[in-house]
């Protein structure tokens, strides 16, 4: 749920009772305030005719005007209580009904007792009251218009430096060396937000940084002394008389020393890669570079005795640099050729979107799609390094391609789509 | 024929100058940069192998130094770095080929012979073994007039066994000359080139050179 529908779910209603609750209570307080004032109002017409009886020692006259009425009844009720009591009445000319507020007191006039009673309309309390529940109403509705207006774009604005800071977070590429750029923001929390942000991605990047130029250093400098290794094991080579104890020395030392420097490679190549150190990706022709690729193996598949079937658009266009487009199509085709049968078949499929190489070859062995990973490799595969299709891969990521390997049919295919 | 060979790290010059000695090429070592731009400067070379991280300078200077001296002395660039902008660098500024750390010493030859052969006679050169003749303009290759088909490998191969006459090359050599690639140590494929390439120029006429060594290599050689 976000955050705005959340503090909305919480904050309408409360706002919606809070108002209904002010409307209410102010609905009493109006009433008892306006009817306090009748009954004042009333108060002051009981001493007026108490006081007209007084002097005159008769009754006034009763009158009965539209807001206030004055009547007299005689009663035989010597304990007559005054008594203030709202009277509902009908008025049949407006086919309404009136609340008066109503004031029975006792009277005795010449010794005849009568129950006076005065009454006032309160219609314009009531109106009053009706005004009040309307404006009430009208506040209420005005007011989650506002709220809603607000949300959606007060908020939208003020939560915008957040929105943004977290789209830079989700497009953050650890490799990638563009650098993360935060808005400038007047909110404190957001303000702090960002620069814990920038501190922890500038941390992470200094380590990466740190490891991948380790990495880097530690494949450069292992090349010197390679190179000296596999050049002096060169040299031994070329001694005459060779015992066999010393053959099998120098091959072992050899083997090793082959491994070890394709292995260094392979990762350098990787670490250059993921540094874009191959920045120079410019439109270069992708169907000549594979047909290249396969002319460069051609030889190999005949061996093999490998049919080939290409199907190849010519002219296809691709944003890469050279060379590794290069490693990436000789990758797969070897592959697809070192891991093929005697008579087997291999199929290379070019299009606008896609590069597809299927070949034949032994049943897949393990999770297959762990085969992009690092250091794994088929079983039957003997020296592989198993870093052939991780090279791929990366190169892949580099530029935006996917790749994936499936097994279909008894045919190994692996398929590369370009965006 | 003489070479420079321009490169800090002793051993590694010691090996090159005792694999291309043994092959009669006179070598000179340059340890750092003012003994090369000094070597470089009295002296004419046929090939010029540069190390291009040099204490006391870059070595692409001594380069730009050669070509501002309007040498023709050719330069193979040799860079541990394998670095892209050192090999497009190199190349612009006038180095005839590159080749990264590390390397078969067998290439190393090869390409310093293939250097020479453009330079001295502008690719035009003719290389004979034998009965054995070979027009690497035409790639032509004929043993007593006898035209000998060869595919596109095996004629690299050939090329590359004769560069290396009398040496023993390793099958990681071959198979990284030949395709870029050491073939995750499956040489299947290089036995079934020698092979062919054996068969075709025994066919035509010529003896068998091509020698088994070990099971490690082969030694192309008259004896």
């Amino acid at each position: 749920m976000k955050l705005l529908a959340k503090y909305n779910r919480v904050n309408i209603p409360i706002t919606i009772i809070t108002l209904l609750i002010t409307g209410i209570g102010f609905y009493f307080i109006i009433h008892y305030v306006l009817v306090h004032q009748l009954d004042k109002d009333l108060r002051i017409e009981q001493e007026e005719i108490i006081h007209y009886i007084k002097e005159k020692n008769s009754l006034p006259e009763a009158s009965n005007y539209k807001d206030q009425k004055i009547e007299f009844q005689p009663t035989n009720d010597k304990d007559f209580k005054t008594t203030f009591s709202p009277e509902d009445q009908y008025n049949q000319k407006e086919d309404e009904t009136e609340t008066f507020r109503k004031l029975e007191f006792l009277i005795t006039v010449n010794g005849k007792n009568y129950i006076a009673t005065v009454k006032k309309s309160q219609q314009e309390t009531e109106d009053i009251i009706q005004l009040i529940l309307v404006i009430t109403f009208s506040v209420i509705v005005f007011l989650l218009l506002v709220l809603f207006i607000a949300n959606r774009f007060l908020l939208a604005k003020l939560w915008e430096p957040f929105n943004h800071t977290l789209a830079q977070l989700k497009h953050f590429n650890l490799s990638s060396k563009n650098k993360i750029e935060l808005q400038k923001t007047h909110i404190n929390e957001f303000e702090e937000l960002n620069e814990t942000v920038l501190f922890m991605t500038q941390k992470v990047k200094r380590d990466y940084e740190s490891l991948k130029n380790f990495t880097e250093n530690a494949s450069h400098e292992t090349q010197t002394p390679l190179s000296i290794i596999k050049n002096k094991i060169e040299l031994l080579l070329q001694s005459e008389n060779l015992d066999q104890i010393q053959i099998n020395a120098i091959q072992s030392l050899n083997d090793a020393a082959s491994r070890l420097s394709k292995l260094n490679q392979s990762l350098l190549l990787l670490a250059k890669i993921e540094n874009h150190q191959f920045e120079n990706a410019e439109k270069i022709n992708f169907s000549c570079v594979l047909n290249q690729s396969i002319e460069n193996f051609e030889e190999l598949a005949i061996i093999k005795n490998i049919t080939i079937q290409k199907n190849i658009d010519e002219n296809i266009f691709l944003k890469i640099n050279d060379s590794l487009a290069e490693i990436l199509v000789s990758n797969i085709i070897l592959n697809a050729i070192k891991h093929n049968f005697q008579d087997g078949k291999l199929k290379i499929d070019l299009s606008l979107n896609s590069l597809i190489v299927s070949n034949t070859g032994d049943d897949p062995h393990e999770n297959t799609e762990k085969l992009f990973e690092r250091f794994k490799k088929d079983s039957s595969s003997g020296d592989s390094i198993g870093l052939g299709l991780a090279i791929v891969k990366t190169i892949c990521e580099t530029y935006g391609f996917v790749v994936s390997y499936y097994y279909k049919e008894r045919m190994h295919i692996v398929k590369i789509v370009f965006k | 024929m003489k070479i420079l060979i321009i490169e800090d790290e002793k051993s590694l010059s010691e090996s090159m100058s005792a694999y291309l000695s043994a092959l009669d090429y006179h070598c000179d070592i340059a340890e750092d940069y003012n003994s090369a731009v000094y070597k470089t400067e009295y002296n004419d070379y046929d090939c010029i192998l540069l190390d291009i991280t040099l204490p006391g300078g870059n070595g692409l200077k001594v380069l730009e130094q050669l070509k501002k001296d309007k040498k023709t002395d050719g330069v193979l660039i040799i860079s541990a770095k394998n670095s892209l902008d050192d090999k497009i660098k190199g190349l612009n500024l006038g180095a005839d080929d590159y080749l990264s750390k590390p390397f078969h010493l067998s290439e190393l030859n090869a390409r310093i012979a293939a250097i020479i052969r453009r330079k001295r006679f502008d690719g035009n050169s003719v290389l004979q073994f034998g009965n054995i003749t070979i027009d690497t303009q035409s790639k032509a290759v004929t043993v007593e007039n006898n035209q000998v088909e060869l595919t596109k490998k095996e004629y690299e191969l050939l090329i590359y066994f004769l560069s290396n006459k009398k040496r023993i090359i390793s099958k990681e050599a071959i198979a990284e000359h030949l395709w870029g690639n050491d073939m995750a140590g499956n040489f299947d494929f290089i036995y079934t080139h020698i092979k062919n390439l054996r068969k075709k120029l025994m066919d035509a006429g010529e003896a068998d050179y091509i020698k088994s060594v070990y099971g490690m290599g082969y030694k192309f050689t008259m004896q």
